[in-house]
């Protein structure tokens, strides 16, 4: 009888241990990415600067790279020269744009290097397009395939070298991104 | 203080937007309810009704429209969990692993209560017989019924 007892605990308190193994094995405040491989959501956003609108379906054909950012977001002011730099570095393999959330077009202007023309950026009313694509925060940058499959997204600040790695990985047919895809 | 005041003129400032303008009272209700089930990803735990912050406004605009737009409250919850996942949501589904989350608190309270039972009834007849001699020495011996002494000894091992 004691026996059964003991046994009983000893279930209970395995129960416990792997319910509070699976929660303190992940970072709680990770927002999961759940539109990897699926479509990306289509969007029709304006060009901050000619005023032009952009639809994903305009973009159809090459890889896209989008970026979202605000001017009140420091980490996007340290990012925003690396893909300036990716833009102009890999014109060739895709076409990279910024979107703006929740900001003013007034101070997204006075950002970095917003009117640069091989990275434009777009302008989102009311973020409607960030909420369809999942976004938690600035900043953070989506990475779609050349058929407008999303195939994964960095959050926070991208260096030069994940940059460089993630679009080597979006020239290749639906292979799986690296570990750190989130 | 009138630096600083230049200061936060000058720099970019967070723009804050109002919430887009709200429908009618009953579909209004609805929003304000479904936003209370969603998390906000840039929070601590807080919903996306009860946050200050511009994501969280933003996702508020998004149920308002699909409210405007007649999708039901289960479509409004999958819009968002196929986006941020079951994360998004502040009370998980009764379902798969989630289920132990609401079963378990259960489960200990109803152990936990089979194990106090279970210890008093243990304790009943061998300390009964005790506290009665010791209260009252007036009453009967104790019956011996070797089978019921057998099931006794059989309780106290």
């Amino acid at each position: 009888m004691k026996w059964g007892l003991g046994l009983l605990l000893a279930a209970v308190a395995g129960v416990l241990l792997f319910v509070l193994a699976r929660g303190f094995g992940r970072d709680p405040h990770e927002v999961p990415f759940m539109l990897k491989g699926k479509l990306a959501p289509a969007f029709t956003l304006r060009r901050l600067d000619t005023g032009a609108p952009v639809t994903l379906a305009d973009l159809k054909g090459k890889p896209v790279v989008l970026n979202f950012w605000a001017s009140w977001c420091a980490p996007c002011k340290l990012e925003h020269p690396v893909l300036a730099w990716g833009a102009r570095r890999f014109a060739g393999d895709a076409q990279f744009y910024g979107v703006v959330f929740e900001d003013t077009e007034e101070n997204a202007r006075g950002f970095a290097t917003p009117l640069d023309p091989s990275f434009p950026q777009l302008i989102d009313e009311r973020s409607r397009m960030a909420v369809d694509y999942g976004v938690s925060g600035v900043p953070e940058t989506y990475f779609i395939d050349a058929a407008g499959v999303l195939r994964g997204k960095f959050v926070g600040p991208i260096d030069a070298r994940t940059l460089a790695q993630r679009l080597a990985e979006l020239q290749q047919p639906q292979a799986p991104l690296s570990a750190v895809s989130r | 203080m009138s630096g600083l005041v230049v200061a936060l003129l000058l720099a970019g400032y967070a723009p804050q937007q109002a919430g887009s303008t709200p429908l009618d009272p009953a579909r209004e209700a609805r929003v304000q309810a479904l936003g209370k089930q969603l998390r906000c990803p840039m929070c601590q735990g807080l919903s996306i009704a009860d946050s200050g912050s511009s994501a969280a406004r933003a996702q508020m605009d998004k149920v308002r429209e699909l409210v405007a737009a007649g999708q039901t409250d289960e479509q409004i919850r999958t819009y968002f969990v196929s986006r941020y996942g079951e994360w998004a949501l502040l009370e998980p589904p009764a379902q798969g692993m989630n289920l132990l989350v609401w079963i378990l608190p259960g489960l200990l309270l109803l152990l936990g209560l089979l194990a106090i039972a279970r210890v008093v009834a243990r304790r009943g007849p061998g300390a009964a017989p005790a506290e009665a001699a010791g209260a009252s020495g007036a009453q009967a011996p104790p019956e011996v019924d070797p089978y019921l002494e057998a099931v006794r000894a059989e309780l106290r091992r």
